[in-house]
């Protein structure tokens, strides 16, 4: 009895105010995208839609072009992660790894990064990739992207690289590998957790940035799928169902990775002890 | 598997490392390792933030070419003299990052705890309440407008059918409620994070702790506070960090939830620059105020480390 | 850790200066002239037009217009990039800033001013001037594209004109009893006989979030009947004691007969109030017809233009229009000139003004059938046709006009509402901000 109690309190009650607070978003959110424009201001507020409809899912996808958006995402998206990746392993591993002077100078750079809000980068950012051919390309968002992110993304590379018992590389050495043999046949495949979290948190980033993705981008075919859900939120356009559906639209990658994701970001970034 | 634990592993990796030392030769392999972060961190983050600085002792406005030059600590003077804006949004910065920080900690650490336990489903519960960190300001925002509006908000339906107002509520256009009503919405995005890197900390304490203190004949209390909190020092001091910048950073919901106001009563400093930024105005007083909010950063940065005494260990290490 | 620190970054800023000055070169032969096309004209070109307020009603415009256009000149291409309205602005001047405009684009008069001085735009006279149908665009509205710019020249071809009125609920109305209001008198008289708060009715929104500046200032100078901004002293006239008077009414009605929410109301909020059937009048602009006439039965709203001032005239801001304008830099004068003409032809922006519902500025649309059976367009045409409607001009050349609106005023209009301030303080600070800016164009131009 006691401890059925107990069982409550600390957990089932406190397990759905949680659920409840997390998820009512998602629910009204879907609400809403299946409702026609009429009944989404409608009072009394329904909690069904009780004439769903799809259309705002059609306006969302095909009037505005959501389609090329979102391979635009995707492809922005999955190169950036794979240019942080490598990069921040390598630098991740050196900091983890090796004692050198000036570290502590890179570790403070690090810092500094993230001191500056986003918003005053922008006319820099913009004369730079100018002056470099690459306004339009994904090339300047890829790049962008990866240095706004590397400076985090290489403290916590650094962190899983620093779990990985130091040992077990030297044994290999010791056993005829090469450093790079052994980095890739020994921490590697300890790596993948911590991998797949770095790689969840960037494309986090990358799939939900709005400002650099406008700023950075002349062409229509070019977009990304922020760009895109902005359409929807301007003056005389404002269509709550089709927004809705446009976030949902957008939504459903990101949850489906989480989906996936979520054990190894636990373990990735616990530092690959348990499961 | 059973693996070794981290204490164990740290302490073997110390006596590991120390008699290896040679001094005498410059090592290039960490320097050729971290050279490509820092190129590109340098060429796009670095000298961008870097011409902010050059722009802070100019007049730079992109609307009106012909009163740009240099004006020295023109700017600056203004800031501290004749803005109003500045000293009260500074206050409401402040508060912002205080209820932000704190609140995430405090709920981060219930979810992080209640995670820990097992239980049915657990991977499927863990995944719910980490999908908030990965929507964006913007979607963000536009779930919770739809949610706070005051003629068809779901949020004063429900109060109301409960009973617990009479009438409907302009959540985010009343001073006393707009800014807690959006400290809620970024809450909701905020926990994540902080649930997601404390479960992970609380998966590595090794479980001969709390065994050892389950023999000992600790409660659930002494356990958290002598065991479990010690162990996550260094992580929440971390985390509590990062999203201090982060947040002191963070506009996208703000912008567009309450675009600051009423009243200003949701203005922090970065809303106010980012306002500034876009609208086009000044480029060179936005960089000056940015400046200024850069150092207090940094400021705050060393402090913290420094009064946390997470430095000297990890110097240590 | 302070020295170290100083180190790095000293460093990296030099090395990336190095690297930044060793990109900067290779750009200067890449730039347009603007003025040297001498190639043949069956050559294909491509020539890029921004849309300064995409989105899923007018994106689909534009395009139907573009393809109609490349049917007709096979040579041309349109590229179309549109840009969501919060965030147009922005874009542009990075694009000056960084001399990479488009070829041309939809680019709002109130803009002109600024863009012109920055030297962005191509002047359009001479092309004007040649124009067969030149005579059809609504003279007074080029008049006052270039009576605005600090050099007189053309830089915009307004293609489609707006204005600010009032939309109200008639079937509320007759309800009630109450007669659409006329008179300044009868406008306040029905916000308060229209709420109802027991129904959840309010008489009247205001926009006191976003953008609500722009409006507010429409609303006083109508109800003023003052027809100078900013007088040849350079004193301006917002804080004239009929505007006092005015806000001092207008604002009473705050949480008496309007929503609470008023205070951070955007334009998406305020129009919500409308649509969902919580407010009786709005003040908007005609416009916001298409959003209306989707939420709304067509019995449900009605348009209405905003009372004549006590002395009987009509005071509207000029400059409400929108126009094509060309970039300096574009290496296809002749073809955007074209794609210019083709968009302010009759049929062009007949199509483009029905399906928006704003008014056309050519002549020959003035006459269809759509525009005559449009009520909302009627109501609109009342207004710009009256003899005594006078159109007041706002100092779109103060390069800070719009940041002391968006910053100074829209806090400020916040401020009134939460009673932290008075009426009479937040118009005086309106007019110090615009008599300072206005003090320092002067110095600087007056030579």
């Amino acid at each position: 009895m006691n401890r059925t109690m107990d069982r409550w309190l600390t957990l089932r009650l406190p397990l759905a105010v949680m659920l409840v607070f997390t998820m009512f978003p998602f629910y009204w959110t879907i609400n809403t995208a299946f409702k026609m424009d009429g009944d989404i201001v409608k009072r009394p507020v329904e909690y069904i839609p009780t004439a769903p409809t799809i259309d705002n899912f059609v306006i969302a996808w095909s009037n505005v072009g959501f389609a090329t958006y979102f391979k635009n995402s995707l492809i922005v998206g999955v190169s950036t992660v794979a240019l942080v990746l490598v990069l921040s392993i390598l630098s991740g591993y050196a900091l983890s790894r090796y004692k050198f002077k000036g570290k502590r100078a890179f570790m403070v750079m690090l810092l500094c990064t993230q001191f500056i809000p986003r918003a005053m980068l922008i006319i820099p950012l913009f004369l730079i990739f100018k002056n470099l051919g690459l306004i339009s390309s994904p090339l300047s968002l890829i790049i962008t992207y990866a240095a706004v992110e590397i400076p985090f993304t290489t403290v916590l590379m650094s962190g899983f690289i620093s779990n990985v018992p130091k040992e077990l590389e030297e044994a290999a050495m010791i056993d005829g590998c090469n450093r790079i043999q052994s980095l890739r046949h020994v921490v590697f495949p300890l790596l993948v957790p911590g991998i797949v979290a770095t790689g969840v948190f960037t494309l986090i980033y990358t799939w939900n940035e709005f400002l650099l993705a406008l700023m950075l981008t002349n062409q229509q075919s070019k977009f990304t799928l922020p760009v895109g859900l902005s359409y929807m939120m301007g003056e005389f356009n404002v269509n709550y169902g089709a927004l809705a559906a446009g976030s949902v639209i957008a939504l459903v990658p990101a949850v489906l990775l989480f989906i996936y994701a979520q054990k190894h970001l636990v373990s990735g970034l616990g530092g690959a002890v348990k499961g | 598997m059973s693996a070794p634990s981290n204490v164990d592993i740290a302490r073997r990796m110390q006596e590991y490392e120390a008699p290896k030392k040679k001094r005498n030769k410059i090592n290039w392999v960490p320097y050729l390792m971290i050279a490509p972060s820092v190129f590109i961190v340098v060429a796009f983050l670095f000298y961008p933030i870097g011409t902010v600085f050059y722009y802070s002792l100019f007049n730079y406005d992109l609307s009106a070419p012909y009163y740009n030059g240099f004006v020295g600590l023109e700017n600056f003077k203004e800031v501290f003299t004749a803005d109003k804006m500045f000293l009260p949004s500074l206050l409401v910065t402040l508060k912002w990052v205080v209820t932000q920080v704190g609140l995430q900690l405090v709920f981060g650490m219930a979810v992080a705890l209640l995670l820990n336990q097992a239980f049915k489903f657990r991977g499927i519960f863990r995944a719910a309440a980490f999908i908030p960190w990965a929507i964006s300001g913007v979607l963000a925002s536009v779930m919770w407008s739809l949610m706070y509006n005051e003629h068809m908000g779901v949020i004063n339906d429900l109060l109301m059918r409960i009973g617990l107002i009479s009438e409907s509520k302009a959540w985010l256009s009343d001073v006393s409620t707009a800014f807690g009503s959006v400290v809620i919405a970024e809450l909701w995005r905020g926990i994540p994070f902080f649930a997601i890197t404390l479960l992970a900390a609380l998966q590595s304490i090794p479980n001969e702790m709390y065994e050892a203190a389950k023999v000992d004949g600790a409660g659930r209390r002494k356990t958290f506070f002598y065991i479990t909190l010690p162990q996550l020092k260094n992580t929440i001091i971390l985390t509590v960090l990062l999203r201090t910048i982060w947040e002191f950073n963070n506009v996208d919901l703000i912008f567009n939830l309450t675009g600051g106001g009423p009243a200003e009563s949701t203005t922090t400093l970065t809303m106010y620059i980012a306002s500034l930024a876009v609208h086009g105005s000044n480029f060179g007083y936005g960089s000056a105020l940015t400046v200024i909010s850069f150092c207090i950063l940094l400021i705050f940065a060393v402090v913290f480390l420094k009064v946390t005494k997470y430095e000297k260990e990890e110097a240590e290490r | 850790m302070g020295k170290k620190l100083f180190h790095g970054m000293t460093t990296s800023f030099v090395l990336a200066s190095m690297l930044m000055a060793g990109c900067g070169n290779d750009d200067t032969e890449v730039q347009g002239s603007g003025s040297g096309e001498k190639a043949n004209p069956d050559e294909p070109v491509t020539i890029t037009f921004w849309d300064e307020n995409a989105g899923p009603q007018r994106t689909p415009i534009w395009e139907e217009l573009i393809s109609r256009f490349e049917a007709e000149n096979e040579n041309i291409d349109v590229e179309y990039v549109g840009l969501p309205k919060d965030s147009a602005k922005q874009k542009l001047d990075a694009a000056i800033a960084a001399d990479d405009m488009p070829d041309m684009g939809s680019v709002q008069t109130s803009w002109l001013p600024e863009f012109a001085a920055r030297e962005a735009l191509l002047p359009l006279d001479e092309q004007y001037d040649e124009w067969e149908d030149k005579d059809k665009i609504n003279k007074s509205a080029i008049d006052f594209n270039k009576e605005i710019v600090m050099d007189e020249k053309l830089y915009g071809i307004p293609y489609t004109q707006n204005i600010d009125i009032l939309w109200y609920r008639p079937d509320w109305f007759q309800e009630k009893n109450v007669k659409a209001p006329e008179t300044w008198d009868e406008f306040f008289a029905a916000a308060e006989s229209m709420t109802d708060k027991a129904n959840n009715r309010y008489g009247y929104t205001i926009r006191g979030g976003a953008g609500g500046s722009f409006q507010l200032q429409r609303m006083m100078y109508a109800y003023s009947g003052i027809e100078e901004y900013v007088d040849d002293k350079g004193k301006s006239t917002i804080n004239d004691p009929k505007h006092v008077e005015f806000l001092e009414k207008y604002f009473d009605m705050y949480q008496k007969f309007t929503p609470k929410s008023d205070i951070t109301n955007g334009y998406k909020e305020m129009i919500a109030g409308f649509d969902t059937g919580a407010v009786a009048m709005v003040q908007h602009n005609v416009g916001s017809y298409g959003e209306h006439s989707e939420a709304l039965e067509p019995g449900q709203f009605k348009a209405l233009a905003l009372p004549k001032s006590e002395d009987g005239k009509y005071v509207a801001e000029g400059g409400n229009t929108i126009g094509i304008s060309i970039f300096k830099s574009t290496e296809h004068p002749e073809a955007a000139w074209e794609f210019t003409k083709f968009l302010n032809s009759a049929e062009s922006q007949s199509y483009w003004n029905e399906q928006v519902g704003q008014i056309p500025t050519n002549a020959d649309v003035l006459e269809e059938e759509w525009v005559k059976n449009a009520e909302h367009i009627k109501v609109a045409f009342e207004v710009y046709e009256d003899p005594n409607l006078v159109l007041y001009k706002p100092p779109f050349y103060l390069p800070d006009y719009r940041s002391i609106l968006d910053n100074t005023v829209d806090s400020g209009v916040q401020n009134v509402m939460s009673g932290k301030i008075t009426v009479k303080e937040f118009l005086d600070e309106w007019a110090g901000a615009i008599e300072e800016s206005q003090k320092q164009y002067d110095e600087h131009f007056k030579k």
